[in-house]
């Protein structure tokens, strides 16, 4: 079982059967990007998403 | 009267709108006139508005009682159809069955009507804003080819001189790629310039709404009449929104035009790259002071995109996932959907890490420059069906090559604009795109309408 195939199984996620293939194989070069991003060292950086303890009605 | 007025720039239309020489309601019929002619070829519209007339015939009361609201006033618009309509229903471009959307006015419609504008109708996109291809829109200069997506639609119906604005969103290019493609001019503001509330969302923290237009200053218009906050968008900025209209008919000498020429050079078709060059060196005879540097940081801005894109989208449909919606969207999207769930919690956030170091890197070039300068789209329009060209020295997924130098200025949330400069050697036409600094449109407009004034490619247009 590879790598992608290992993650679908650790996360749950479930695709009927005839269509995994074509999903997973879809996703393949998109993993290859985020794995250059995993190798990235950003542990100083704050995510440009920043979370706010106002209510909706008072954001912004 | 002017033939086919429909054609013409919104500052010549809105003047002879104002002075009484144009009713809007010809103008409106000229515009159903070309839509009844030329949309059986280029399949761009979704629905057209039964109360359009009633719209144009309040327009041009008021203009004659002399309560001109501005350039847009009586003048048809389009809008992409993830655009929430009271008067016409929405679909995001999807046929499948259980999907259904409000009727009710997105705040960009809200503020095209009050503008005076007439909403005519809805544009095709790619089925919920998830490709470049927009099928079954056709490319106005060449048939047998794709207008780019996902505001396919807007594209081309701008580009055949239908409506002098269409509007669009996009979320890595989604209005600049159509406008390449098709040789119009696309305006992506920055990140909270423009309301997206009741805009269908594709991924809340890269979604933009924004113009394409037959002109620079259609763009700088339609921008004026659709800026500002709004509390309904969490996105929507508390920022002062200038005349954008001010900034055309500047001159450039002042400018400093960047170029960066990692990742944005050296993978372009040639009459691509030669097209920019040539772009490059206008402003350089302009006065405009260039300055050459690299931003090593893009080589992982990929991952990051598809990282907030995938679990964004895949979040919104996560309702389509679970009721079995998804069985009835395009094979391609549902794909991209499913697909979502592979990406990692810590995936998503090193994404939006790598956002901040994009973001203050960015910063630091804006020190020394006033707009980046490179090609829209490496490669012109391809032909519908094909899904490899040849781009540079391999080939590429047209997919992947298509939005590789839109969507940096998304993950920074920049604003940026796709202006036609020139043509390929099959005709088709070629975009120049230029960014700015957050909420700096007016460098952008400057440095855009600078290059259309002193060039043609504005008056041609294709003959569909």
């Amino acid at each position: 079982m590879d790598e992608l195939e290992m993650l679908v199984e650790a996360l749950g996620v479930e695709l009927e059967r005839e269509r995994r293939a074509a999903v997973l194989a879809a996703f393949q070069p998109i993993a290859q990007e985020i794995a250059k991003l995993r190798s990235l060292d950003l542990t100083d950086v704050h995510p440009a998403v920043v979370f706010s303890p106002l209510p909706d009605n008072q954001q912004g | 009267m002017l033939e086919n007025p429909i054609m013409r720039p919104i500052a010549e239309l809105s003047a002879q709108l104002r002075l009484g020489k144009l009713a809007s309601i010809d103008l409106l019929d000229n515009a159903l006139d070309r839509i009844a002619k030329l949309d059986p070829k280029l399949q761009s519209f979704v629905c057209l508005a039964e109360d359009a007339r009633s719209q144009a015939a309040a327009a041009d009361r008021e203009i004659g009682q002399g309560r001109w609201r501005g350039p847009l006033h009586g003048v048809p618009v389009a809008v992409k159809d993830n655009c929430l309509t009271a008067d016409m229903p929405s679909r995001a471009g999807t046929d499948a069955p259980g999907v259904h959307f409000p009727r009710q006015d997105s705040k960009v419609v809200t503020k095209l009507r009050e503008a005076g504008a007439i909403i005519v109708g809805k544009t095709r996109m790619h089925e919920f804003a998830w490709g470049n291809v927009t099928p079954p829109s056709k490319n106005p200069w060449d048939l047998n080819r794709v207008p780019g997506g996902s505001s396919g639609g807007s594209g081309a119906v701008v580009a055949a001189r239908i409506v002098p604005v269409a509007m669009g969103s996009d979320t890595g290019g989604s209005i600049r790629i159509p406008a390449a493609l098709c040789g119009a001019v696309g305006l992506k503001p920055t990140f909270g310039r423009v309301s997206r509330s009741g805009i269908i969302p594709h991924s809340w923290s890269l979604d933009h709404a924004g113009p394409l237009s037959y002109t620079v200053a259609d763009s700088a218009y339609a921008l004026n009449a659709i800026s500002g906050h709004d509390p309904r968008d969490p996105g929507s900025a508390r920022t002062e929104v200038p005349d954008f209209a001010e900034a055309l008919g500047q001159p450039i000498t002042d400018l400093r035009v960047g170029i960066c020429r990692n990742h944005m050079f050296g993978n372009n078709q040639p009459d691509v790259d030669a097209a920019i060059e040539g772009a490059i060196r206008f402003y350089r005879d302009a006065g405009a002071r260039l300055v050459e540097f690299e931003l090593p940081i893009l080589a992982f801005g990929l991952g990051a995109i598809f990282a907030i894109e995938l679990s964004s989208s895949t979040a919104y449909h996560s309702r389509n996932l679970a009721s079995g919606a998804v069985t009835g969207f395009t094979n391609d999207v549902r794909t991209l959907i499913e697909m979502g769930r592979l990406v990692t919690g810590p995936d998503y956030l090193k994404a939006e890490q790598l956002r901040r170091v994009l973001i203050d890197d960015l910063a630091k070039i804006f020190v020394d420059v006033d707009v980046i300068i490179g090609p829209t789209c490496p490669l012109t329009a391809w032909p519908i069906g094909e899904w490899t060209v040849r781009v540079g020295a391999q080939d590429e997924s047209v997919l992947a090559a298509s939005w590789r130098l839109t969507y940096p200025w998304n993950l920074a949330g920049l604003p940026a604009i796709s202006l036609p400069c020139g043509f390929d050697g099959d005709g088709l036409p070629i975009g120049l795109q230029l960014a700015g600094r957050p909420f700096d449109e007016m460098n952008l407009i400057r440095a855009a309408d600078a290059y259309e004034r002193g060039h043609g490619w504005k008056d041609m247009y294709p003959q569909v």
